[in-house]
């Protein structure tokens, strides 16, 4: 058995690295075509955020966010839903954050950690809502999820400018938050903060529910089918619904972290996408909490180069969104490889059979 | 109060209503024959954009604007047939295959308009033609009637039109037919000789050409330039506005009529310093409210 859950998996991993490695060609090739100063285009983009200590902590700044809408989009996905509202979730989360750090005088770190607790409720209330309609009423969860994004949109920039809006700027921001609200930082010369190390602590408490616990046994099986799990006595609507919850409040403790790790006031005047981006990150983290911080370092590698090679050379930072969507296609291609992992199980089929002929003879 | 009845009960916001509502016709009538045949309709949004861009450009090029639109739904349906060849003959998941596509889109849009104009946020700076407004010979004449009615892009006529068109040739004709038998059990039309792929694609160019109408009739006709990210959930709004209307040409019309006329509200009611963005909420509360309540009498009657 041990054999044939490793060779697929194998296959699995070499298909997400032959994406990735056809996406990052195809890209080039781009650049190559349209650059006038290619090489070093391609010199920034591949190098560019190693040169220096402010670019690598650039990189692990843009990596935060993008972990917890992993982890988010990961547990969302695991009970099989496609739940997409995790965007409106991690705004949500910095728009109740807000809301916390401006009402309260609470001594400085409770402060801080009432805003972060509502913020994450925030964000579990908003994912919790399409799960809640899929389960009671069978509601397609991924139309509702994504008319729900629009309503935290405007939800939230009515909060903010209704109640927070600070008069002595011209754009929708917030009042400054107090000094004692900011995630202190860790190394001098970046902006890395505590919020990076709370990132890596969901990681380990997403992957102990996922592997450890039985309610994360029961989101894998319920999302991988569902009516099997209702044979066994699993009650899959309250599974479903509970995996929602969590999914959202990750999203919502990362729209605080980002707030209050990178922003001294609230800002945003749209959804900030990275919902979105927790999708390429789900997949190709195959869905497994353990890989979620390797494709988001990734992700926002690619990001951190493009910025740079935007900025030095003729290549717009939006050719990150062309990989990002050949990676999505390529990854989730069922069909590429498809040959060769079927000749793999087949010749494990046949190792198993020789094998059981034995026991048995 | 009275304020309020006169600012909402004007020409001018039915005029408004129909003029914000023909994208999200257009993006709903698409979704509407993605799942007729039976293909997720979630990269509308994508399609719609870079058609949106398509459309100034050709019209550009081939300094007409009816050039224009033909490009755009021409650019609408060869990425309709990428999507349909990736989910279909790739085997990619379709959601995930339209998240990319919008994805690529929002890249791809701003990397063109770089290459094409020079600038990164729109292509006001080319001369494009754009697609007309034309007055109703006789309605235009009728107080009321010829002000909300009369005077809208050629584009929103036609789009009536097609709604009318589809209804007939989804529900009256024998392609029609093999298109929804196809979307909605494959194996069986399989198993009476029909060609499921042909059917498919024949789908596929059809929505993707209405997505190329919607994308233009930003671009052309709404405004007279491409701006990056213009659709704005104009698409998503298309396929809640599908799912609202149960999928029938009316019902989806009414419903993207409905959106357009929130939409109209809240511009509205920003004269008079009511908070737009609470108002701008209700479509979409509305929205999921009627498809939790027709999914739930839906699963009801089924039991």
């Amino acid at each position: 058995m041990h054999i044939k859950k490793n060779a697929v998996t194998m296959v699995e991993i070499l298909r997400t690295m032959v994406a990735i490695l056809c996406s990052l060609l195809m890209v080039f090739a781009i650049i190559l075509l349209v650059s006038d100063q290619p090489f070093s285009a391609l010199k920034d983009f591949l190098i560019g955020p190693l040169t220096s200590v402010r670019r690598m902590g650039n990189v692990i700044e843009a990596m935060t966010p993008l972990i917890f809408t992993g982890l988010s989009v990961t547990m969302l996905y695991r009970a099989g839903l496609f739940n997409l509202s995790m965007e409106g979730a991690f705004f949500m989360g910095a728009v109740a954050a807000t809301a916390g750090a401006l009402l309260f005088d609470l001594p400085p770190i409770i402060n801080l950690i009432v805003a972060m607790s509502l913020g994450t409720v925030a964000g579990g209330i908003v994912t919790l809502i399409p799960g809640v309609l899929k389960v009671k009423c069978h509601a397609n969860e991924l139309v509702t999820s994504l008319m729900l994004n629009y309503v935290c949109l405007y939800l939230g920039l009515y909060i903010i400018t209704e109640f927070f809006y600070d008069p002595q700027m011209n754009s929708n921001y917030s009042f400054l938050f107090a000094d004692s609200m900011v995630l202190p930082k860790l190394f001098s010369k970046t902006r890395i903060n505590t919020g990076t190390i709370i990132a890596f602590a969901a990681v380990g408490i997403v992957w102990l529910i996922l592997n450890k616990t039985s309610f994360g046994y029961k989101v894998t099986l319920v999302g991988k089918n569902d009516t099997m799990a209702k044979y066994s006595g699993i009650d899959a609507g309250a599974v479903i619904i509970g995996s929602q919850l969590l999914g959202g409040m990750l999203a919502g403790l990362g729209g605080c972290v980002e707030l209050f790790g990178m922003y001294q006031r609230f800002q945003y005047q749209g959804l900030p996408g990275y919902g979105w981006d927790g999708v390429l990150i789900a997949i190709v983290a195959r869905y497994q909490a353990k890989y979620i911080p390797l494709a988001a370092l990734f992700l926002a590698y690619l990001r951190i180069g493009a910025d740079i090679m935007s900025r030095n050379t003729d290549i717009p930072f939006e050719i990150v969104k062309i990989i990002q969507a050949i990676m999505i296609v390529l990854i989730s291609a069922q069909a590429i490889l498809s040959r060769y992992r079927q000749k793999l199980v087949v010749k494990e089929a046949k190792e198993l059979e020789e094998m059981g002929g034995k026991v048995n003879g | 109060m009275d304020n309020m009845l006169d600012v909402i009960l004007s020409t001018d916001f039915f005029f408004t209503a129909i003029r914000v509502m023909t994208p999200i016709l257009f993006a709903a009538l698409a979704c509407m024959v993605f799942t007729k045949g039976g293909i997720d309709s979630i990269g509308t949004e994508g399609i719609m954009l870079m058609c949106a861009l398509a459309g100034p450009l050709g019209s550009y090029a081939t300094k007409s604007a009816f050039g224009g639109v033909v490009i755009a739904m021409l650019i609408g349906a060869a990425l309709a047939c990428l999507f349909g060849y990736v989910t279909i003959s790739l085997k990619s998941e379709p959601v995930l295959a339209g998240i990319a596509l919008n994805t690529l889109a929002s890249g791809l849009t701003i990397f063109v308009i770089y290459y094409a104009t020079g600038e990164k946020g729109s292509t006001q700076s080319l001369a494009s033609p754009t697609v007309p407004n034309i007055e109703i010979p006789l309605l235009n004449e009728i107080p009321l009637l010829g002000q909300v009615f009369s005077g809208h892009s050629v584009l929103t006529y036609l789009g009536l039109l097609i709604m009318i068109l589809l209804g007939f040739f989804i529900y009256k004709t024998p392609a029609g037919l093999r298109i929804r038998s196809v979307g909605e059990n494959p194996q069986a039309a399989k198993s009476v000789g029909i060609s499921v792929i042909k059917y498919k694609y024949m789908a596929l160019i059809m929505a993707g050409a209405l997505c190329g109408l919607g994308g233009a009739y930003m671009s052309m006709s709404y405004v007279s330039f491409f701006s990056k990210e213009m659709i704005a959930g104009r698409g998503f709004i298309g396929m809640a506005a599908e799912s609202m209307g149960r999928g029938t040409p009316w019902g989806v019309t009414l419903s993207a009529l409905l959106f357009g006329a929130a939409d109209s509200l809240a511009i509205r009611l920003q004269l008079l310093q009511l908070p737009a963005q609470l108002i701008q909420t209700i479509p979409y509360v509305i929205t999921i409210a009627a498809i939790a309540i027709y999914s739930y009498s839906r699963s009801k009657q089924k039991r």
